[in-house]
């Protein structure tokens, strides 16, 4: 959920039908004031998805960067599937597409991260464990960072995208690459997982 | 709280106000720097160039799976046909079917081939006037030369039987090979073939002959020393007991590659009485002669034809 501050993210992301295939053409074109405008539609709820995932704000930063880079890099190939006019281009989201490739770098990271540190982030939800890792990283940080880091890297996602982004869960499926049924699974035992976390911190859920 | 609601509060969405979702609203996230846009903006332009589309397209999923599909089955298909052409399936005991009968069987005409000729046994002499009636064991030098004449008089017409079987196979083969559309051996090369056939099969007809003429040596010594003659003497084997018989029957059920292995594992006797079987039931199979006139002579007595 937003905070106060931030815009609410299914207001920022729905740009009219068709737009986004303009901006397409537009980026694909090389108008440096396209991806500006880019950046300025969906650089702060990446930035959000990504800082909630890692935890790390200059993490978040660099996603967002190789996000939009990946945006200019492939605008020529979307603006040519999604020709403006075109039925194609009104279904074009951009800000879609680019939660996917962020959620996915966001992902990409943390798996690698785990690789080099050795770590194991186990899959399934582990009372135990899971209770001693929130309490460190409660001691660091606040008691919902913790909890949400201590989650595994799609369950995050999982929740990062519904609860803190209020995507619904077909769309934040899409952004995850996955079928409903699988990410309403997913979704479940994340919320399974957070509420048991919870829990063994003394909080009823 | 209703059962749903107990449900829900385990497993469903976070509800906004509950403990849960006071604590996850706590992690907030800072906003972008200032002069991000800028900083991605200068990152684009120094960033070389997209690489150009790969000269092939890139297909669907489904398309190339379909694709996968399509050569397996035209791979087989070229596999399968090669090896039903070079009669690799018919020596796996696999019937290949030739395309005048598939023609045949798609448009319901039966098809005018000529049927094979089916091989006659050569009917056997009828016995002489003056027959030895034989009584009982053989034991006396009459008996014995009756014995001797019947079991040439079947020996011959064996002979001729298997000389028109190895006649019917060649052309039976010859036939096959036509209707596949392979080459079939020149009349001189079928010539030269039957040649050889008929080499092989006469030496083994002399090789027979010497063992039965060293047998029949010492048959008729003993005759004359005025000892009877069991079968033992006629056949020079042991009769085949109930137990081997029953595995012939089930050497007789397995695949051609086992029953070799198996006939290799056989003792000699074993063998001798197999073939013994196996040629009883081709004589069985194959059309029978016009019936001689009938013999004077005890079925019991008659010398197994087996020498």
């Amino acid at each position: 959920m937003n905070t106060a501050t931030e815009p609410a993210p299914a207001t920022m992301l729905a740009p009219p039908p068709g737009d986004d295939a303009a901006w397409a053409a537009r980026v694909a074109a090389r108008e440096p004031q396209a991806l500006r405008e880019m950046i300025a539609r969906h650089g702060a709820a990446l930035h959000r998805v990504a800082y909630r995932m890692t935890g790390d704000a200059h993490e978040a930063e660099d996603i967002v960067q190789e996000a939009m880079l990946r945006l200019w890099d492939n605008a020529p190939a979307i603006a040519a599937k999604h020709p403006v006019g075109s039925q194609a281009a009104a279904r074009l989201r951009l800000g879609g597409w680019l939660q996917r490739v962020a959620t996915n770098l966001a992902i990409d990271r943390l798996r690698r991260a785990r690789r080099l540190s050795g770590g194991e982030v186990p899959e399934e939800e582990d009372g135990a464990p899971l209770a001693d890792a929130v309490i460190e990283a409660g001691e660091r940080d606040n008691l919902a960072r913790s909890l949400v880091l201590g989650l595994p890297e799609r369950q995050r996602a999982a929740i990062v995208l519904t609860y803190y982004e209020e995507l619904p869960n077909a769309e934040a499926a899409e952004a995850m690459d996955m079928n409903i049924k699988a990410f309403e699974s997913l979704l479940h035992r994340a919320r399974t997982a957070l509420r048991q976390a919870l829990t063994a911190q003394g909080d009823a859920p | 709280m209703s059962v749903n609601e107990q449900a829900n509060r385990g497993t469903g969405p976070i509800a906004p106000g509950s403990p849960l979702a006071r604590v996850l609203d706590g992690y907030g996230a800072p906003d972008l720097p200032a002069g991000f846009a800028e900083r991605v903006l200068a990152a684009a332009e120094a960033r070389p160039a997209p690489l150009p589309d790969l000269r092939r397209p890139v297909r669907s999923r489904r398309w190339r799976i379909g694709q996968r599909i399509a050569i397996g089955v035209a791979s087989f298909g070229a596999l399968a046909s090669a090896a039903a052409a070079t009669g690799l399936l018919e020596q796996l005991a696999i019937p290949v079917p030739s395309a005048n009968k598939v023609w045949a069987s798609l448009t319901g005409s039966a098809p005018a081939a000529a049927a094979p000729e089916p091989v006659v046994a050569a009917p056997a002499p009828a016995p002489t006037s003056a027959a030895v009636v034989i009584d009982g064991p053989i034991d006396t030098p009459e008996e014995l030369q009756e014995t001797f004449r019947r079991v040439d008089q079947v020996r011959a017409g064996r002979r001729e039987e298997r000389r028109a079987i190895i006649d019917q196979r060649i052309k039976s083969e010859i036939e096959r090979r036509r209707a596949a559309g392979l080459p079939v051996p020149a009349p001189e090369e079928e010539a030269r073939l039957r040649a050889r056939i008929e080499q092989a099969v006469t030496a083994r007809e002399q090789r027979a002959d010497a063992a039965a003429a060293a047998r029949r040596e010492a048959m008729q010594r003993k005759v004359e020393n005025g000892e009877a003659l069991t079968r033992e003497d006629m056949t020079g084997r042991k009769p085949v007991s109930p137990e081997a018989r029953e595995r012939f029957r089930g050497l007789r059920d397995l695949p051609p590659g086992e029953r070799a292995k198996a006939w290799r594992e056989l003792s000699p006797e074993e063998r001798r009485a197999l073939a013994d079987e196996l040629r009883a039931r081709r004589a069985a199979r194959l059309p029978q002669p016009p019936a001689p006139e009938p013999a004077d002579v005890p079925a019991q007595d008659t010398p197994p034809p087996s020498e």
